[in-house]
């Protein structure tokens, strides 16, 4: 390339001189000004340089950072990627936000919340709340700065369980998982890490053993980790259980047995022992094994419900929802449709405190944050069985309608803010004894976190509180013969002392505001509600206007219109003109009318339509214009015939007609030379009519044929196409010079354009031969012998093939005697049967 | 310059072809190569707009809206709200696609119910004056919708008038409609032998209470109750599933007759089939039976070993210890591996693990199943 440019491209050091610069660009400066353009890069007032722009536009269709085919194989794989991602992303299966609770049951319970934070979620954060009971609601109050910890990918996945007095903190980014350890009252303990080279789709923590997780990648392993002995591998397996199925989800769970693993992927669930894990394994779930399933159902999320119940598991898919117990294994205790949009990837278990408590079940969906409360009880004692109609939460998004209307400029910012999707659900459960409220947590992907609170209503405070005005606080009719109390969700808080929950971490702009926000849907409740809403929305639009100039978004360079019109040409108004006044008044009518508006009704005058000049179609000598002109007139088919060449033999006969006219004329000037010149012709005609000429002409009436043999040639050589215009070209008649056309030409010009025959039938006229000084005698014995020659030769040259005879007979003919031309004539009459 | 338009041209080309070609094939790459999960709604910015087909009218339009709005006033428990949208949905049976206007009938009489059974002022006539008119409706779930009102019949404490309902909609007939519903026609009377055998259990109560003259008109009705449970709940415990509560009544029913082989062919029948789902409940069952029956030991281990195959930490796993005396035994069968497997070997050190099972766990005494048919009332 270098070399290429080498002449236009000057790499010296020195300056060019004046001649030189016209054609060549100096390297070291277009160098140097883009070095300079570098530092400013970010100057919004930068103008660009035109010798760059030129430059850009000489060497854009050459100079690619990437190949363009790769670049966009590339882009067009990410899309794909990225659209599907769009539709459904597995990757934040499980939630990125635990509650766990701790040991102390004071009036107000403690617990720990652990979520991710930062501008890339990868900040991880340990944060101190303790559960206030606020008018007959729960509200958490953080204690303290959260403990975080920075991690080198974005958190997908926070699970924690309390075993044995401690608890163990599990987190999944895409190609680490990490272990923390968290005891009360002190700081939380980084245990180990891992990388897995597929990413990880799964992580579980053991409710059996401290220390224990299990870990799936998308490679299709399940791992079981021990903090303490390392991994060990269960399973390495690509293709799924159960039936084929393209994606790579891995899911595991622990079961009742502390050696036994669930092991999931989108067709199904399979236990495994950790023992023998080959060989000991049985299924659990089968998709499509239910009678119910529908097509294309897959396994969304599975979970253990182990401390609802021992043995039960629950299983979500994109339609319903199911609750399994090991010990039954491919019989589903319970199937519920749950008629959400998105497919539940997030699940919470709040377990019943005792027998008749039901057991509560939240299901999150990604994208649309939709969140579901579903309650069931059973399954040691009586069958299961679900508690009253399941409840829909409010979703994030919806907290908009409490923003006060002051905050119209941030709507749009707000609106998107809030519209993130889902990135965790959980709930902190008060362990109060007249009523057992719930705390629910929700985390969004923007890292805002939101609580509502659940309190339960006795059914008989719902039964006397039914006013149907009141929808905010309409119980859940109790389900006859349950004895579990119905929920409703309520107001969380409304007193002003409920400030943001943690205080604003603050570490990053896009992590502006953790607010609490008790949603509830009812405008009177919405102006309490909107209190904690203003704390949160303070502290987001502080963050925003204290973001750097550059990442906020600019306005798209705009032209004025003084740029484009001249100041004149802008200050004349349009519809000055009386003309324009009487158009808009017919516009009008017309309208009114619904008539046509056509120009002469404006009262236009109208302009006589300039006549274009005849055209010579001579003049236009190209195949277009001349067929356009014979479209013209009509014959557009025979010209399109002529010129396929169909019309060849045509035209060879207009030749031959021609020719024959010549001879007629000539033997008329000379009364005995019709003899050899008819032998003459047939010979010259045999030249190029190899192909065309019928073979059932007769040898002795070619040879005696004194008139034109023009009409009986017509009619064997008649074109065969019915309908066609008879019209045999004039003899003056210019032909286009057409292949064919020059060929019949060149060959006639070989033959008869060559004045030899003519002057050998001059030869023996009787003139010639009388000015020779031969006697009237002997001029008749000469004419005898010589007309032996034009008997028809018994042998003809059978070895040789048409074209070669025709074209060794031209070759013959040149200027040589007249025997010779004369059986030289004779092969092309034979041909045709020889052919035979 | 020409060279590169001239190349521009064939990069152009080039792409329109490969454009008509991703049409046809982009389903399958991206099949291939993608986790494809079919999602049952696609989120409106993503559906393309497609200028085939049918476009939907307004009325079609408007009626998606409502069906929206009905599923937001249910999941809140706005019952009112519901009933009040719903009253404007019912014109959707005159929908003017064939395919919407069939699946109508169902989404009503499933919204429909739901909301009933919710709404504060609902009464049980309304109740039944909607079910009738549903069954009225659609003949393709006729039995469908008896049995749900049965079953909302029977959770208010109406027995009588369920029991009268089975009976109406256990004779049913409707050409081919009966033999498509075959299978809700044996639960309908699989559930009427069940309410038989609760009257013959009320009969029994009085029978034993009462002495003397009324006595024989009391056992002659309990002995026709006993009849006609009894053979609706054979035909039904004969079909492979999950049927606890029936098989418990017939073979209680059976017993009071002492019927014991029939008993015996049963519940060995409902344990050891493999036709039927692996039902721990079964083998309890069967043990219960033999052990009432006083069956020798050896039966006994026999049942209940095959239990600790299903369910090793079932409370009946305490019986082993009392049938076995020698210690050795016990512990061999606990600590055969689980999971229908022969060559698991398990060191001394994961032992521990195997003893803990069977401590912390609650007891388990019978868990009784909510079997299919039941589910079906909750689905909405």
């Amino acid at each position: 390339m270098g070399r290429l440019l080498q002449e236009n491209f000057y790499l010296g050091e020195a300056r060019l001189r004046s001649k030189a610069r016209e054609n060549t660009i100096s390297v070291k400066t277009l160098v140097q000004e883009l070095g300079r353009r570098e530092g400013r890069r970010h100057c919004p007032q930068l103008q660009p340089s035109p010798r760059l722009r030129r430059f850009s536009c000489l060497s854009r269709d050459w100079l690619f950072e990437v190949p363009l085919g790769l670049l966009a194989e590339c882009i067009h794989e990410e899309l794909a990627l990225q659209c599907a991602k769009l539709l459904f992303d597995d990757a934040p299966t499980g939630g990125a936000l635990a509650w766990l609770p701790t040991e102390d049951v004071a009036p107000a319970p403690r617990g720990c919340l652990v979520y991710p934070g930062g501008e890339a979620m990868n900040l991880l954060c340990f944060q101190e709340v303790a559960l206030e009971q606020v008018a007959g609601g729960l509200q958490p109050h953080a204690h303290g700065r959260p403990a975080q910890f920075e991690l080198s990918g974005r958190v997908r996945q926070v699970a924690a369980t309390r075993v044995a007095g401690e608890a163990l903190v599990g987190v999944r980014s895409d190609y680490h998982c990490g272990a923390w350890r968290l005891q009360t009252d002190t700081a939380p303990v980084p245990l180990q890490v891992i990388r897995t080279d597929a990413p990880a789709s799964c992580l579980t923590v053991s409710p059996h053993l401290p220390g224990e997780l299990s870990v799936c990648t998308l490679s299709g392993a399940v791992y079981l980790w021990n903090v303490e002995t390392g991994l060990q591998r269960l399973r390495q397996d690509p293709e799924t259980a159960f039936f084929r199925e393209a994606s790579p989800w891995r899911w595991s769970e622990f079961t009742s047995h502390p050696r036994v693993l669930s092991c999931a992927d989108r067709t199904g669930l399979q236990c495994l022992d950790v023992r023998a894990p080959t060989s000991c394994q049985f299924d659990l779930f089968k998709v499509g094994g239910e009678a119910e399933c529908q097509r294309g159902e897959r396994v969304m999320l599975p979970m253990y419900l182990g401390r609802a119940h021992p043995c039960q598991h629950l299983v979500a898919t994109q339609f319903s929802v199911y609750v399994l117990d090991e010990r039954f294994p491919l019989v589903p205790m319970l199937r519920w449709e749950h008629m959400l949009e998105a497919p539940p990837i997030f699940a919470h278990l709040a377990p019943g405190r005792s027998q008749e408590t039901s057991h509560k079940v939240l299901l999150g969906a990604h994208r649309t944050q939709e969140l579901l409360l579903l309650q069931y009880t059973g399954g040691s004692h009586s069958a299961c069985q679900l508690t009253g109609p399941p409840r829909r939460l409010h979703p994030i998004s919806q907290g908009l309608q409490h923003l006060s209307p002051q905050v119209t400029p941030w709507q749009g910012l707000l609106r998107q803010r809030l519209a993130a999707p889902a990135a965790g659900v959980t709930a902190a459960p008060a362990k109060q004894e007249p009523l057992e409220p719930l705390l629910v947590f929700q985390l969004s992907e923007a890292g805002d976190l939101f609580y509502q609170s659940l309190v339960p209503e006795p059914p008989a405070e719902s039964e006397s509180s039914e006013a149907p005005t009141s929808p905010p606080s309409l119980p859940v009719p109790a389900v006859a013969g349950q004895p579990s109390p119905a929920w409703g969700a309520s107001l969380g808080s409304g007193s002003e002392e409920s400030g943001p929950l943690p205080g604003p971490v603050s570490e990053g702009s896009a992590n502006a505001g953790q607010a609490a926000a008790p949603e509830e849907a009812m405008p009177s409740v919405g102006l309490a509600a909107a209190a904690p809403y203003g704390c949160w929305l303070t502290a987001l639009i502080r963050a925003w206007s204290r973001r750097p100039e550059q990442s906020q978004p600019q306005r798209p360079p705009t032209i004025g219109h003084q740029r484009l019109f001249t100041h004149g040409e802008l200050s004349q108004p349009a519809g000055a003109s009386p003309l324009y006044r009487q158009a808009r008044q017919l516009l009008r009518r017309a309208m009114r009318e619904r008539a046509c508006l056509a120009p002469w009704a404006l009262g236009l005058p109208p302009t006589p339509l300039a006549m274009p000049d005849p055209v010579e179609p001579r003049a236009w000598p190209d195949d277009l214009s001349k067929r356009l002109t014979a479209s013209w007139a009509g014959g557009w088919g025979e010209w399109w015939e002529e010129k396929l060449g169909v019309t060849r033999a045509h035209k060879l006969h207009a030749l031959r007609d021609r020719r024959r006219r010549l001879k007629q004329a000539r033997s008329r000037r000379s009364l005995f030379g019709s003899f050899t010149s008819s032998v003459t012709y047939q010979s010259d005609l045999s030249d190029f009519s190899a192909c065309s000429q019928p073979p059932s002409e007769p040898l002795g009436q070619a040879c005696e044929e004194l008139q034109p043999p023009a009409p009986v040639c017509r009619q064997d050589l008649s074109p065969a196409r019915a309908g066609r215009g008879h019209r045999p070209p004039a003899p003056g008649q210019d032909w286009p010079a057409s292949p064919l056309a020059s060929s019949s030409q060149r060959s006639g010009q070989e033959a008869w354009g060559s004045q030899d025959p003519e002057d050998s039938s001059q030869l023996l006229s009787s003139q010639t031969l009388s000015s020779r000084g031969i006697p009237k005698e002997r001029r008749k014995t000469l004419r005898d012998y010589l007309a032996i020659f034009t008997q028809p030769c018994p042998e003809p040259p059978a070895e040789l093939p048409a074209s070669q005879v025709s074209s060794l007979g031209s070759q013959r003919w040149g200027p040589s005697s007249q025997s010779q031309r004369s059986t030289g004539s004779q092969p092309p009459r034979k041909r045709p049967r020889m052919g035979f | 310059m020409d060279s590169f338009v001239e190349q521009l041209k064939r990069g152009t080309e080039e792409e329109f072809t490969e454009e008509s070609v991703w049409d046809g094939s982009a389903v399958n790459t991206t099949s291939s190569s993608l986790p494809a999960i079919y999602l049952p709604l696609l989120p409106r910015n993503l559906r393309h707009p497609t200028t085939r087909g049918r476009k939907a009218t307004e009325f079609q339009e408007t009626k998606k809206a409502c069906l929206n709005y009905i599923q937001d006033a249910l999941l809140q428990h706005q019952w009112q709200r519901a009933a009040e949208f719903m009253t404007n949905y019912l014109e959707t049976l005159e929908n003017t696609s064939a395919e919407k206007r069939m699946a109508a009938p169902e989404v009503i009489w499933r919204i429909g119910t739901e909301i009933l059974c919710h709404h504060s002022k609902s009464s049980i006539e309304e109740f039944n004056y909607f079910a009738e008119q549903m069954k009225n409706l659609g003949v393709k779930r006729y039995l469908k919708v008896c049995l749900e009102h049965v079953f909302h019949l029977l959770c208010n404490g109406l027995i009588d008038e369920a029991y009268q309902n089975l009976s109406l909609a256990e004779g049913w007939r409707y050409g081919e409609q009966t033999t498509a519903q075959d299978k809700e026609l044996k639960l309908i009377q699989a559930y009427k032998g069940l309410l038989d055998y609760y009257n013959w259990t009320k009969k029994r109560t009085a029978m034993l209470e009462l002495d003397g003259n009324f006595a024989d008109s009391v056992e002659q009705e309990m002995h026709s109750f006993f009849r006609q449970a009894a053979v609706n709940l054979r035909e039904i415990i004969k079909i492979p599933g999950v049927w606890d509560p029936f098989v418990k009544s017939y073979v209680d029913l059976l017993e009071f007759y002492e019927d014991y082989d029939e008993v015996r062919q049963v519940l060995s029948e409902y344990a050891y089939n493999s036709k039927f789902p692996p039902n721990p409940n079964a083998h309890v069952y069967y043990y219960q039976f033999l052990k009432r029956q006083g069956e020798s030991k050896k039966t006994l281990m026999s049942v209940l070993k095959i239990l600790h195959e299903i369910v090793p930490s079932h409370e009946l796993m305490l019986d082993i210890c009392q049938l076995q005396k020698s210690k050795l035994q016990i512990l061999q069968i606990c600590f055969t591996p689980r999971l229908h497997s022969q060559e698991g070997k398990i060191s001394d050190s994961e032992e521990i693990c195997e003893e803990t099972q069977l401590c912390p766990f609650e007891s388990i005494w019978c868990f009784g199943f909510l079997h299919a048919s039941l589910m079906f009332t909750r689905c909405l």
